[in-house]
């Protein structure tokens, strides 16, 4: 970042004489230092999880939902700045029902990814506006099968297996290539939803002081019908408390308590801040 | 003064000689939209009972008087507690049947109590009908059908019409198109006032209502003898019959009925 | 003047990833007078400190009424409260004339943060300088949103936002499992007035001076304002 100060990085759309687009890459750094979120490709279908902080006890659980559905069959997460999000989710739907009235079937994963990435992009060209300061995780199931995309503030976009962004991304994608390597033949919607859980609680361990929740969706040909809906009841408890035994298990000199979730007092701030992720820390 | 509304706020022929469409390259109409349905459904019949409500239409595509489609579903559910029966234009039915769609996913939007406080009910779907409905006449554009919208809400039936002029009602027994005429009469001799509804259980409710799609059948040239019937019950939830027939019908005297089809006297 | 050289618009970033306009809005609710939001397993209470310009002129309204179950308090820049309650209310009768349905509180909030982050990604104009507290009473019970300029909505049990929150915010975490449980409805006003007075300083609260609203069940949006007030001092 030595160019900071030269000028180049005060505007949307313009190269520095090395040929970056700094305020692309301050866009970035506003994903980094959000809440974690995960998605894995699985056998027959994809599954998402998002870690969310929680900035205070007033927080109503369960409420305040991240993960949003884009069309029946592709879900999205993301990190960074939530409004941003909110605004690429809301893009998104207007695409999968364009196409959808203009072609009369439900938009291919591929093609949404590529629309995605045009608008995203679209948001690096011009200095009347700022990139996304979201990196977001969507994925569904068509009639090709499974399909899992990362999007960057860029507009770029890869195909996953299993993609990882925001803070805890470095532990994420180190678990995520362990467990690509340790399945072969990929795993099945319900082994996915568990290790995605075990995943997001192990990112979290570098930001232990905080509590958390864990928000998890799937969209599976063989769990929910090719239909992208939130994990819940049994299967997220059970998620949750496999995650549990197994960060618990890797470091034994833990004090259990450390590991529930919702117990710790909070440490009252003299005012309510905002971080970058755009996570209103309420103390 | 020329009446002929084609006439108005133009130059009269009197004074000026008749307007040459040729030369203006015009169309002899004003602006026009649709004037009449094409590929057309008949009846949707339907009726309360103590529990819930009953509806159903048969599955036939007319094309004037040639019946061109007999597998077309006309009884849309929208949620887990609604069904929309419509007749009239097909086209115009799957247009409103991708309004119903849209309406469908954008509830499910960011809505954590989409699958119960905050579901779709019966009465949403109605009043977004209506609505539509009514705007589309009001551009002189409308949709040509009759709607009803059945189901169940806060334990209570929920029954209702509207058509293509933007008209609403509601009754313990609905019909559109033919049988309006030769169904309600059959279904109130089961449920007249409000108060028979009550008295009125699903299994004599449903012998009415399959009662009423045999006699169509006899006696509308447009119908068909497949149909099929939803059950929205407040117990049983939502039960969706498809390819009921039509049956027990006595076609003996046919053979005697002179003057109609091929036939020589 | 200036902190530095990456707060002078919304669309630029700074080099850790920070919208400096966007936060210095949220500044702007800190400069309003404060407002108490909470709710309990069937109401949901505002209460608020009107401020006026000088001794002879009236007070700032601080609770808006948005539809029969939906209202809000606002801290900060009041003319923009006043933009965005008109647009609840839109959208409310919307939802009323078209689907015969209450918005949902949930989606009001939702329609808040979407028509806020507009503002934050597009050159030429400001964020809104103004938080809110949304209460409303829906299908799925009652509801307490705090609404930021940034476009972040939360759905919380309780809240205060303006000059000094900070003290009603610690007594409404202290009290959490109390007003959760409370049944009757002027007691939930109490407790809210109590929690708005930890966050005074030289005031004193007066009929003139205090606003109240409620909502809950088989109770429409109601506002206590004036003489209203007293049984609450």
């Amino acid at each position: 970042m030595t160019s900071i100060g030269t000028g180049y990085d005060l505007s949307n759309s313009v190269f520095s004489p090395d040929g970056r687009n700094f305020q692309v890459e301050y866009a970035v750094k506003a994903v980094e230092n959000g809440t974690t979120s995960i998605g894995i490709k699985h056998q027959d279908g994809v599954v998402f999880a998002v870690e969310k902080l929680i900035t205070s006890k007033l927080l109503v659980p369960k409420k305040n939902v991240k993960i949003q559905t884009i069309d029946r069959h592709i879900g999205c997460v993301y990190s960074g700045l939530i409004p941003d999000g909110r605004h690429l989710v809301n893009r998104g739907r207007e695409e999968a029902l364009s196409f959808k009235q203009t072609y009369g079937t439900p938009i291919t994963v591929p093609s949404f990814a590529d629309r995605m990435g045009q608008y995203v992009q679209a948001h690096t060209l011009y200095n009347s506006v700022r990139p996304f300061g979201v990196t977001a995780i969507f994925g569904g199931v068509d009639e090709n099968g499974p399909h899992l995309y990362m999007l960057e503030p860029s507009g770029a976009y890869w195909g996953y297996k299993g993609a990882a962004t925001g803070k805890g991304r470095q532990t994420a994608k180190a678990e995520l290539e362990k467990l690509v390597d340790k399945n072969p033949d990929g795993l099945t919607a319900k082994e996915a939803v568990k290790q995605a859980a075990k995943i997001i609680y192990m990112a979290h361990e570098d930001n232990k002081e905080k509590d958390f929740e864990i928000e998890i969706s799937w969209c599976s040909a063989s769990e929910t019908k090719g239909l992208h809906k939130f994990v819940n009841g049994d299967i997220l408890k059970e998620a949750n408390e496999f995650a549990k035994k197994e960060v618990n298990g890797d470091q034994d000199s833990d004090s259990s308590s450390d590991d529930e979730v919702n117990d710790e007092e909070e440490a009252a701030a003299p005012s309510s801040t905002i971080d970058a992720e755009g996570d209103v820390q309420i103390n | 003064m020329n009446h002929d509304p084609f006439h108005w706020g133009r130059p009269s022929d009197e004074q000026y000689g008749a307007y040459n469409n040729t030369i203006a390259n015009a169309s002899p109409y004003p602006k026009m939209n649709t004037q009449q349905p094409i590929v057309t459904g008949t009846s949707v019949i339907s009726m309360q009972y103590d529990n819930g409500v009953i509806i159903a239409a048969d599955n036939l595509g007319s094309y004037g008087s040639l019946l061109r489609f007999n597998d077309i579903e006309r009884l849309i559910c929208v949620g887990k507690n609604t069904v929309v029966g419509i007749s009239g234009d097909i086209s115009d039915m799957q247009h409103i049947e991708r309004l119903l769609d849209e309406m469908e996913m954008e509830n499910n939007y960011d809505n954590s109590c989409a699958d119960d406080e905050e579901s779709l009910r019966p009465s949403y779907v109605f009043e977004y009908l209506a609505a539509v409905m009514y705007q589309r006449r009001s551009k002189m554009n409308p949709l040509w059908n009759a709607l009803i919208v059945a189901g169940v809400e806060e334990g209570k039936q929920f029954l209702r019409y509207v058509n293509l002029l933007g008209v609403t009602y509601s009754s313990p027994t609905l019909a559109t198109g033919f049988g309006a005429h030769l169904a309600v009469p059959l279904l109130r001799r089961v449920v007249d006032h409000e108060s028979d509804i009550e008295k009125t259980n699903l299994e004599t409710a449903e012998k009415t209502i399959v009662e009423c799609m045999k006699v169509l059948y006899y006696r509308d040239a447009r119908s068909s003898r497949k149909y099929s019937l939803a059950i929205i019950d407040n117990d049983k939830g939502l039960i969706f019959k498809k390819n009921q027939e039509v049956s027990e019908m006595v076609w003996g005297f046919a053979k005697d009925i002179r003057g109609y089809g091929t036939q020589t006297v | 003047m200036f902190r530095n050289n990456y707060d002078g618009d919304t669309v630029t970033f700074s080099p850790t990833g920070r919208l400096f306009q966007v936060e210095y809005a949220l500044e702007a609710i800190k400069q309003g007078s404060v407002t108490v939001g909470l709710r309990s397993k069937k109401y949901a209470v505002l209460v608020a400190l009107k401020r006026n310009a000088d001794e002879l002129s009236s007070y700032q309204k601080k609770i808006i009424r948005c539809d029969e179950h939906l209202g809000l308090s606002l801290a900060g820049l009041a003319p923009d409260a006043r933009v965005l309650s008109n647009y609840l209310r839109q959208q409310c009768n919307y939802s009323r004339m078209v689907f015969n349905r209450d918005l949902s509180v949930e989606k009001a909030g939702h329609m808040l943060s979407d028509k806020a982050q507009k503002n934050t990604q597009s050159y030429g104009g400001r964020p809104y300088g103004v938080g809110l507290l949304i209460i409303g009473y829906d299908r799925s019970g009652p509801h307490l949103l705090e609404f930021q300029p940034s476009g972040n909505t939360l759905e919380l049990y309780g809240s205060a936002i303006g000059a000094r929150s900070q003290g009603a915010k610690t007594y409404l975490e202290r009290t959490l499992e109390k007003y959760l449980e409370i049944e009757d409805p002027e007691e939930l006003i109490k407790l809210g007035v109590e929690a708005l007075r930890q966050s005074l300083k030289d005031e004193t609260l007066s009929n003139s001076n205090l606003s109240i609203a409620i909502v809950g069940e088989n109770l429409p949006f109601t506002q206590y304002d004036g003489d209203s007030v007293a049984p609450y001092l």
